[in-house]
């Protein structure tokens, strides 16, 4: 829960966009599709885990 | 405050490159500031339980539910709407607006009653 977590995902959407490119422009379509799912898992359990944690502290607070 | 500048700039700038990772960048950035928020918040709530304990308690632990309802669902319709699904946001508004409502049925019912008393 702190800021490193967004510069975490801004690298990885960085980092899967120039691979992308790279993949893409070498003839390697499928993998590039590849690395690109592979990044938005990674980034989605990230933000996944960020969203539980705010709505166990939610439920807490308020105790729903 | 930084937060809210920080995920600004990476919500532009991931959207330059790839679209669908703007949407997480917003949804770690709204995460990071919504739990912030709500550390002073508690400070707040033992506030109003503290002072509840003497009149009505039960009327206050349900506005409470109300309020943490209606802070997750603003949170999930701005996401939404950010992102340029007002029909989604719309739901889940629609959503929210129904378990508000279940939850305040007692107290309308008791007000009524008391309502009613008052009458002739």
């Amino acid at each position: 829960m702190d800021v490193n977590l967004l510069f975490k995902i801004a690298g990885i959407g960085i980092v899967v966009a120039v691979l992308h490119q790279i993949l893409s422009k070498a003839g390697r379509e499928d993998q590039a599709m590849m690395t690109t799912l592979a990044g938005m898992v990674i980034v989605l359990t990230i933000v996944i885990k960020e969203i539980s944690e705010l709505f166990e502290t939610v439920r807490t607070v308020f105790d729903l | 405050m930084e937060f809210g500048f920080i995920t600004l700039i990476i919500t532009i700038l991931l959207k330059e490159y790839r679209k669908d990772y703007a949407i997480f960048a917003v949804l770690t950035g709204g995460a990071i500031i919504l739990y912030l928020c709500l550390d002073t918040l508690m400070g707040i709530i033992d506030f109003i339980k503290t002072l509840s304990n003497s009149s009505g308690g039960a009327f206050i632990s349900i506005l409470l539910k109300i309020t943490g309802i209606s802070i997750l669902t603003e949170y999930a319709v701005s996401v939404c709407k950010d992102s340029g699904e007002s029909s989604i946001a719309n739901k889940i508004d629609l959503g929210g607006k129904v378990i508000v409502i279940s939850m305040s049925i007692p107290a309308i019912s008791t007000a009524l009653e008391a309502l009613t008393r008052l009458l002739p």
